[in-house]
C-alpha cells in the first residue's frame, strides 16, 4: 500500500473518489506550525 | 499526528486501503468554516456527499486512531441504515482493539445496531451488561443504564 498516506488536497476530488471507490473520507485539519 | 501517528505502517495501510484521506490547513477557507474547525488536530469522517458522521479533536496514537476511524466508518453505515456493514466494522474494532478508547461507544452502538436490525431489545440489555462489567462509571455505561430494565 506504500510507505506514506496518499493525501488528497481538494475536497472536491476526495468526494469524487469516495463515490467512485465507495469509501468514506478522512478529513484531517492540521496546523503546519 | 504527522510525526508519530501518520507515518506508522499500520496506519498508512489502513487509511490508504479503507478511506479517501484529505489533509487541509486549519485556516483553509471555506472548508474550515464549513466544518466549524476550532482546534487541531481535528479529524472528521465524511460520507461521499461530504456529510460529517464522526469527529475527534486532539492527538491520537496509532493504537487509538485506527479504532476511532473504524467507529467513524461504522457510523457512516449506521446513519444510512446499513446495519450489517456497520456491524462488520464495529465487530472488527472490538476484536482487534478491545481496549481502545473507542470501544465503549462501539459496544453501545453495536447494541443499537442489532436492535434496529432485529427489533429485539435483548442486544441493548447485553450492551449495558457488557459495558457495566467493564467499567460501571464509563460515560457509555451510564448512557445505556435504562437498558438494564429491558
Amino acid at each position: 500500500m506504500g510507505d506514506t498516506i496518499r493525501w488528497e488536497g481538494s475536497l472536491e476530488v476526495a468526494l469524487k473518489r469516495a463515490r467512485l471507490e465507495d469509501k468514506p473520507v478522512l478529513l484531517d485539519f492540521f496546523n503546519p506550525n | 499526528m504527522a510525526a508519530v501517528t501518520y507515518p506508522n505502517p499500520k496506519v498508512v495501510n489502513f487509511i490508504n486501503g479503507t478511506m479517501i484521506p484529505i489533509q487541509v490547513r486549519f485556516d483553509a477557507q471555506p472548508i474550515a468554516t464549513d466544518y466549524n474547525v476550532k482546534w487541531t488536530p481535528t479529524i472528521i469522517t465524511l460520507d461521499s456527499d461530504g456529510k460529517e458522521h464522526h469527529r475527534t479533536v486532539g492527538f491520537l496514537s496509532p493504537e487509538e486512531l485506527i479504532p476511532s476511524l473504524l467507529l467513524g466508518i461504522a457510523k457512516v453505515s449506521f446513519d444510512s441504515d446499513l446495519f450489517d456493514s456497520a456491524l462488520t466494522n464495529l465487530n472488527r474494532l472490538l476484536s482487534e482493539y478491545p481496549e481502545s478508547n473507542a470501544s465503549s461507544e462501539t459496544i453501545y452502538l453495536r447494541g443499537v445496531c442489532l436492535y434496529k436490525k432485529t427489533h429485539d431489545a435483548k442486544p441493548l440489555k447485553e450492551a449495558y451488561e457488557r459495558l457495566n462489567a467493564r467499567n460501571p462509571k464509563d460515560e457509555w455505561t451510564k448512557r445505556a443504564y435504562p437498558y438494564r430494565l429491558l
